[in-house]
């Protein structure tokens, strides 16, 4: 799957924190290749090993097996015993709290990279105006670090990462400290920033909505395994694993158990408690095997008269209808189960209503059940 | 594998630099204790022949009764002393209450061995300023008061250790979580149960390691023993250490036995210290956020605290200061008068400048002040990094290693150092660098102390992002760590160095002519009766320290971040 224009490729990483009976395992075999010039996002729940891999790749953390390129370079290789140290690597990394140095100016704290190559006075004069004026703090220079706000640390922290021209940049979930308003404005300055300058950058949250927002593309990683990786799209719209459709967004599952498959790109067909449904299957699955539904509840039309002529309708009665503004949240009953449905803000819907809900084939997405040890190849991106 | 070449040099240095200064005067010590003639003579042998000689005299009891008499009284007073203190200044609304926090802490600067020379002037049955104005007021026969005597010996130490009980018990009293007591007042209980249930437990643990560590303080202290318990025939542990070795001919033995055992009793309250206080270090963990504590209104009674507030101020800061500063200034020892005042002069500040050894004494005790302040958190700062940073195996028994010499008494380093550099084949007996590597093992302890509480607040990812935009360890420590630690860095210099201009109990068993000190100036001075110049002297001293602490703080600033 190696491919030339991978920036970065990991393989097979494995690490251990802790000593003894106090081992845990953190990262189980991750293995995968990040495209040169691509913003790519590890994303996982709090623990899952996103900033773990991530350290790894900088070398503040050194793993226990496993192999890590950047631009063709090994950086670490276990069985070799290669370990680049950190300074020595191409890399610039925003860390969460920025770790601006509060004992120095703005320009001192991003021209640390070049001071400490003995660069000239007068090119690291022009390349931190340069990089400044690219974050947007120009004219900031002498200001001590202590002095900035949130926002500004945040950019001080990306012109120094910057400033090296690194052919890789980190970032280990730099909006996490923002307001929820400056964090939805540096989200698109990262995303332009990173266009402009077109560095290979890793970005790493545990916040679904900011992955789908900045990303090329996504992997999501839980208990120190890989799951799945595709772009926002893909992932969003098409999960492979039952994790993937859960983590990312709102869904609703469906237990069942398949009864027809013919590869991929035809419709199977399910046995659930609300009879046979039709569903887009997942790579993979197979007959007779346990699976679920995954629909997502602004996919699911809700229709007062039953509709003829189409697959997939199930009856319910509403329990809960929430009027956000941009829809009606509804929480439907269909046997035992409550389904989660976003209805349009125009179509008045209140508890009690009995309703018919169409769960378009095109939506349902056919998962199996159980998320398997270990990641199939067939379904790690391209 | 590459990544700890550069830091391997520094750091395994540090490391071995520590076990040496450490563990090199303990086994020595040991070892010299068990020798049966001097170090270097021939037909040397194993024995215990020394413990004998010291436990089986009857002197030995005396001794060992006297140093816990003695220990017990100062903890005691500076306990009472020190709390009340803190009390006033943390729970009430005494007026004035946050200038006596800075007032208090004077008696901080002024060296030992003056502080006890004052109230040798104060108190002395002869001489004592007190004692000659009581006696005329009141029309006594003999003097009210006795500095010869383990009352006044108790007096004059607490007197000068008690600071460092407020310290210690104002932090208690800041960290305690107001809303347990709080809590006991809605649940009905009144004021004074809620202090004897509530406040007076929670605070025991402080308590109790705050007596303990003045204990230790007080059966280790040189100053006050050698001034006022020998002429008055009051032998406690360190006394009898230091004439042991300066009789003729020395006893390193019998010193060295004596050594040993004040040595067990300090660890032995050492290790108790430390159990306490980490135990005290999880509660705090639990409740250690910044409470407001609770300020009690006394009412009319806040001058009564006002009052006995600025009696203690008086007798501890005043009246010393005010006596070394007026005999300073006089040709010969007596009350205040006209006659004497009309008489003032310069001539004692001339007399020291002029002295032969006092340009010596001066140099030596500046370099050797500053060099071991600088040395000591240079090396603890590494060292710091090592135990507070890093998962190093054999890291705690580090930061332990670097901990220990805070259980020896000045003079059982002196001694042990004398067997180390008597034994070993390192030329440096008797002169400035035997003095300096003492007072790096010496003041170690407070130097990691201050080292490590700076380290834990340096955010890893600062580190971090040194090494990710390119910087060698060596940079990063240099460019990074060091100016943030600089805070932590400066305070902890500006105390080394301020104890390190008057250290007395380790100096005087290791310094020659050349390598004489000022604390040791004085000390002869004083033992030759000259009262006037050794206030004379007294009075540079401290303003070569306030002057030290001021350029420490400016240069501190300067360096590290400027607020």
């Amino acid at each position: 799957m190696a491919d030339k224009r991978d920036m970065v490729q990991i393989e097979a990483l494995e690490k251990y924190f802790g000593e003894d009976k106090e081992r845990v395992h953190v990262l189980k075999g991750v293995s995968l290749n990040i495209p040169e010039g691509s913003l790519y996002t590890f994303l996982g729940p709090s623990g899952c090993g996103k900033t773990t891999t991530l350290r790894c790749v900088a070398g503040l953390e050194r793993p226990d097996g496993g192999r890590i390129s950047i631009g063709g370079h090994t950086v670490f290789a276990f069985g070799e015993r290669v370990y680049v140290p950190t300074n020595k690597r191409p890399i610039g990394m925003v860390f969460q709290s920025y770790a601006i140095w509060p004992h120095m100016t703005v320009a001192e704290n991003v021209a640390y990279p070049l001071t400490i190559q003995r660069r000239s006075k007068a090119e690291i004069r022009q390349r931190v105006g340069n990089v400044l004026k690219v974050v947007g703090l120009d004219g900031l220079e002498d200001r001590p670090a202590p002095k900035l706000s949130g926002g500004q640390q945040q950019r001080v922290a990306f012109a120094r990462a910057l400033i090296n021209e690194p052919k890789v940049m980190l970032l280990d979930e730099p909006l996490s400290n923002l307001d929820a308003r400056l964090r939805v404005q540096m989200r698109s300055e990262i995303k332009a920033l990173q266009r402009r300058t077109s560095i290979t950058t890793i970005f790493v949250t545990h916040d679904q909505a900011e992955a789908l927002a900045i990303s090329d593309q996504i992997a999501v990683m839980h208990g120190g395994k890989l799951i799945e990786i595709g772009s926002p799209h893909q992932l969003y719209n098409r999960p492979k694993r039952r994790f993937t459709a859960t983590f990312l967004g709102l869904t609703n599952l469906i237990d069942g158990k398949v009864l027809e498959v013919d590869g991929d790109s035809r419709p199977g067909k399910m046995q659930t408690k609300k009879g046979i449904l039709s569903f887009i299957p997942a790579p993979g699955l197979k007959k007779d095997q346990a699976a679920v539904i995954s629909i997502r509840p602004e996919n699911i039309p809700v229709h007062k008269e039953k509709p003829q002529s189409l697959d997939n309708v199930v009856e319910g009665t509403v329990k809960e209808a929430i009027f956000m503004g941009d829809a009606y949240h509804c929480k439907i009953a269909v046997g035992d189960d409550l389904l989660a449905v976003h209805t349009h803000p125009f179509n008045a819907i209140s508890p009690g209503d009995k309703v018919y809900l169409h769960l378009d084939p095109k939506s349902c997405n056919g998962l199996p059940a159980e998320d398997t040890e270990g990641v199939d190849e067939s379904i790690l991106g391209d | 594998m590459r990544r700890f070449n550069s830091q391997a040099l520094i750091l395994v240095g540090a490391i071995l630099f520590v076990l040496y200064l450490a563990g090199v005067p303990l086994v020595m010590l040991l070892y010299g204790s068990i020798r049966s003639a001097p170090i270097g003579e021939p037909g040397a042998a194993y024995t215990i022949q020394n413990y004998v000689k010291a436990y089986f005299e009857k002197e030995f009891y005396f001794l060992l009764l006297n140093s816990i008499y003695f220990g017990i009284g100062t903890c005691t007073l500076t306990f009472l002393i020190g709390t009340f203190l803190a009390w006033v200044s943390e729970r009430t609304n005494t007026p004035f209450k946050k200038l006596f926090v800075v007032m208090s802490l004077i008696p901080f600067i002024i060296p030992g061995i003056l502080s006890t020379i004052a109230w040798i002037l104060l108190l002395s049955p002869k001489i004592g300023l007190i004692n000659i104005v009581v006696k005329g007021l009141l029309g006594l026969e003999s003097a009210p008061f006795n500095i010869y005597s383990m009352w006044g010996m108790i007096w004059a130490e607490a007197i000068h250790l008690y600071p460092l009980v407020f310290l210690l018990m104002s932090a208690a009293f800041r960290n305690m979580d107001t809303s347990l007591e709080e809590a006991a007042l809605t649940a009905g209980s009144s004021t004074f149960a809620t202090f004897w249930r509530i406040t007076l437990p929670l605070m025991r643990p402080a308590m109790f390691s705050v007596l303990l560590i003045n204990f230790i303080r007080g059966i280790e202290a040189f100053e006050v023993p050698a001034l006022i318990g020998v002429p008055a025939k009051i032998s406690v542990f360190t006394t009898k250490i230091f004439l042991a070795i300066h009789q003729f001919p020395s006893d390193f033995g019998l010193a060295g036995a004596y050594a040993v055992t004040l040595l067990v009793i300090s660890t032995t309250g050492v290790l108790i210290y430390g159990r306490i206080t980490r135990r005290e270090e999880r509660y705090a963990t639990v409740t250690g956020k910044g409470y407001r504590p609770r300020v009690i209104d006394l009412g009319v009674w806040k001058y009564a605290t006002l009052a006995v507030s600025f009696a203690i101020f008086f007798l501890a800061v005043i009246l010393p200061v005010f006596v070394l500063l007026w005999s300073s200034f006089i040709p010969y020892y007596g009350v205040p008068s006209r006659e004497l005042m009309d008489k003032m002069t310069w001539a004692n500040y001339h007399y020291i400048l002029n002295y032969p050894l006092a340009l010596t004494a001066f140099k030596n005790s500046f370099y050797l002040s500053v060099g071991s302040a600088t040395l000591v958190m240079l090396l603890t700062s590494i060292i710091a990094w090592v135990t507070v940073k890093t998962k190093l195996p054999g890291r705690a028994l580090l930061d332990n290693m670097t901990f220990v010499p805070i259980a020896m008494p000045g003079i059982v380093l002196g001694v042990s150092l004398i067997w180390v550099y008597l034994t070993l084949p390192i030329p440096i007996y008797g002169t400035i660098w035997v003095l300096l590597l003492a007072y790096i093992t010496k003041f170690m302890p407070y130097g990691i102390r201050a080292a490590s509480a700076s380290m834990i607040q340096i955010n890893k990812e600062l580190e971090e992002a040194s090494l990710t935009a390119g910087g060698t360890w060596f940079q990063t420590f240099r460019k990074v760590i060091l100016p943030l630690l600089m805070p932590g860095f400066t305070a902890g210099w500006i105390y080394i160095s301020i104890i390190a201009l008057r250290e007395l109990s380790t100096s005087i068993l290791l310094y020659s002519y050349n390598s004489t000190v000022l604390s040791i100036m004085a000390f002869d001075l004083w033992e030759g009766g000259q009262y006037t110049y050794v206030c004379a002297l007294g009075v540079l001293m401290v303003l070569l320290l306030i002057a030290m602490a001021f350029a420490a703080r400016k240069l501190g600033a300067r360096l590290g971040i400027a607020n």
